[in-house]
């Protein structure tokens, strides 16, 4: 039904890496169209290796989706100490003379109905921050995997020709994206289209490339970014590979720093 | 800049002697840190002049400003120390040890115990079939030492580390092979 007038193929051909990989060979993907719901490959670009075609590291992906899902987590369960439970004030009973155990409170950890001692104490924040090479190194890792396992597509731009959500569905349908797709760009305003057919979804999601994570591509079934996103996502990153003040970016997260 | 200082001075010698008047009169609130409060800027000539001294004098400033990204190594000189550069081709092996950023091989002495003075050699930044270059490496330091060396392999993070203190050996070892 929608059929894009451009010019004759193949659009984009090549592609300039940033710090030249010396003996890794490029990873090479299509770039696909949004225009049209069947899919026109307008060219063949190189990926660059170091950022997409890393060994997976399954123990920091891990790392990172634990990071993700703990950092913000706090913990609201509380327990009362003794001093806190109602009561206690008074010593139950004179210290000699009853024949009985000595006590100095109804409310001490060993009565039944004291307090607890070692407890829950609310709110306990969980909140760390992970190393910055290990967060580094699982955005490398999640998308060299995605790319490894066919789950990674890349676009020429986000513009579709119509805000209906049937026809994003049409479309991931057709070219067998999984059920929920990440859809990434380089700018934090999409386009109209794509915003209001995926509003319509909760599984099409849209993204900034400064908000790519761990979690979210793992979530996804499929991530599919645009050029200009790629390109920002690997000049941050391989500039971050080959910096020189490292240590200034590695150096421990402080809370404040007065 | 002068006509902030000569007004700023008006209102000084006027708020002590002419309160009331002062207080009618002038009325001026230039917040510099709010946008829409600050005085706006005029025409060029109210500012200071400046002129170039010289450009070609920028090359001594900028040879001092830090690098951002780690600078190539020099191709056209011997090396004072035992540091040689990568081989330009990859080495005809199952396995390759990348160098670092700022290409150096990366073998390191770690102390892993708290109270031993255990030393342990550990190669990072490895690719390829491991256990080949464990092997390789291996047999070569019971060559030098002429004993048991206890090496563990991990896969994963891959990684080799040997039980003593290998580093200048290995060192040696991996960039005579070319890495």
């Amino acid at each position: 039904m929608f059929t894009a007038t451009r010019p004759p193929l193949p659009i984009i051909s090549s592609r300039k890496l940033a710090f030249p990989p010396k003996f890794k060979i490029p990873r090479q993907v299509w770039v696909s169209n949004m225009d049209t719901v069947e899919e026109e490959k307008l060219g063949l670009i190189d990926l660059h290796p170091e950022v997409f075609a890393e060994r997976p590291r399954l123990d920091i992906i891990h790392e990172n989706v634990r990071w993700q899902q703990l950092y913000r987590h706090v913990s609201y369960a509380h327990t009362k100490m003794s001093y806190e439970v109602r009561g206690g004030g008074r010593k139950p009973r004179p210290q000699k003379g009853s024949g009985r155990s000595r006590h100095g409170s109804i409310r001490s950890p060993i009565w039944v109905g004291g307090g607890v001692v070692h407890g829950p104490r609310s709110p306990k924040p969980y909140f760390y921050m992970l190393g910055f090479n290990a967060r580094l190194n699982g955005l490398r890792s999640t998308l060299s995997a995605k790319l490894a396992q066919d789950d990674l597509h890349i676009v020429e731009s986000l513009d579709i020709p119509t805000d209906d959500p049937k026809y994003l569905e049409a479309l991931v349908e057709e070219r067998g994206w999984g059920p929920s797709v990440l859809f990434v760009d380089d700018h934090d305003i999409m386009p109209l289209n794509i915003t209001a057919a995926s509003d319509a979804y909760g599984h099409y999601n849209l993204m900034p490339v400064y908000g790519l994570n761990v979690f979210s591509m793992l979530k996804h079934t499929t991530l599919v970014m645009t050029l200009s996103a790629v390109e920002r996502l690997e000049e941050r990153i391989l500039f971050h590979l080959n910096r020189n003040d490292a240590a200034e970016a590695t150096a421990k997260y402080k809370l404040s720093s007065v | 800049m002068a006509s902030v200082i000569a007004r700023s001075i008006i209102m000084k010698q006027h708020s002590g002697a002419h309160r009331l008047s002062f207080a009618t009169s002038i009325k001026i609130k230039s917040c510099y840190s709010s946008y829409a409060a600050s005085p706006k800027e005029k025409s060029p000539e109210n500012y200071t002049r400046y002129h170039e001294v010289s450009s070609e004098n920028w090359k001594f400033v900028e040879r001092l400003r830090p690098h951002l990204l780690v600078p190539s190594y020099p191709t056209d000189r011997n090396y004072a120390s035992d540091w040689i550069p990568p081989s330009d081709t990859p080495p005809n092996l199952p396995y390759f040890v990348k160098r670092t950023k700022n290409f150096m091989v990366p073998v390191y002495l770690n102390f892993e115990e708290v109270r031993n003075a255990r030393k342990i050699t550990i190669i990072r930044h490895i690719e390829g079939d491991i256990w080949a270059l464990e092997q390789a490496i291996k047999s070569h330091l019971e060559n030098v030492t002429k004993k048991p060396v206890v090496s563990r392999v991990h896969e994963v993070a891959m990684h080799i580390k040997f039980r003593g203190d290998y580093v200048n050996e290995v060192k040696k070892w991996l960039m005579n092979a070319g890495f």
